[in-house]
């Protein structure tokens, strides 16, 4: 079951079955009530999320205002897993419950260094998942 | 399958718009949810060529005002 999400989620295309058998087994669900916290702008990230059920909201502190709302299929928290600075946002739950994936940093980069093919298919994904959100960006300024 | 990754961007009101997967291609005219806010959908393009079974979709949305 947790593999049929996997598959559906673009962080993990052109992985073979055994693969995602080993991200599977690093994932933690997590059920988040609406209006909790998931993280907080400013904290140490150690996470990244992929959303399963509901949305969470993506809100910047100063000015307090939220600037995306993220659905099925997301990847949220991976800022922080590539280039090891503090949360961008914070991010809280609006559906009851959002569903969400955790994996962990530690986790991550075992598994990457344990198989690197691995790894350079999951990191060519995050760059287009932040080249996408990157262009979606620049098309909200038009 | 296809898999439909779909940025949305609300025009009409402040609501900060989404990012989505569906497993069906948006049209113009379709409603749809985003947080707890329905919209209705006026304009779509492709966003970047495919990726396997990924496709990248740009979706421009309203309020939906039914009448």
């Amino acid at each position: 079951m947790l593999k049929e999400i996997l598959e559906s989620v673009e962080l993990f295309v052109g992985l073979s079955e055994d693969d995602l058998d080993e991200v599977a087994a690093i994932c933690e669900e997590r059920s988040i009530p609406r209006g909790d916290i998931l993280v907080k702008e400013g904290d140490a990230g150690e996470e990244l999320f992929i959303i399963t059920g509901g949305f969470v909201e993506v809100l910047l502190e100063t000015p307090r205002r939220v600037v995306a709302n993220l659905g099925t299929g997301q990847i949220t928290g991976e800022m922080a897993l590539v280039d090891g600075g503090p949360r961008s946002a914070s991010l809280r739950a609006i559906s009851d419950p959002t569903v969400v994936q955790v994996i962990h940093r530690s986790d991550f980069e075992q598994l990457c260094s344990k198989n690197t093919r691995l790894g350079y298919i999951v990191f060519r994904n995050l760059a287009a998942d932040l080249s996408f959100k990157l262009r979606i960006r620049n098309l909200s300024e038009r | 399958m296809a898999v439909y990754k779909i940025s949305y961007v609300v025009i009409g009101s402040d609501h900060p718009g989404g990012i989505v997967n569906s497993n069906d291609r948006p049209k113009i005219g379709d409603q749809v949810i985003i947080g707890d806010q329905v919209f209705e959908t006026i304009e779509v393009f492709e966003l970047m060529p495919p990726r396997k079974d990924f496709h990248y979709i740009h979706v421009t949305c309203q309020p939906h005002n039914p009448e």
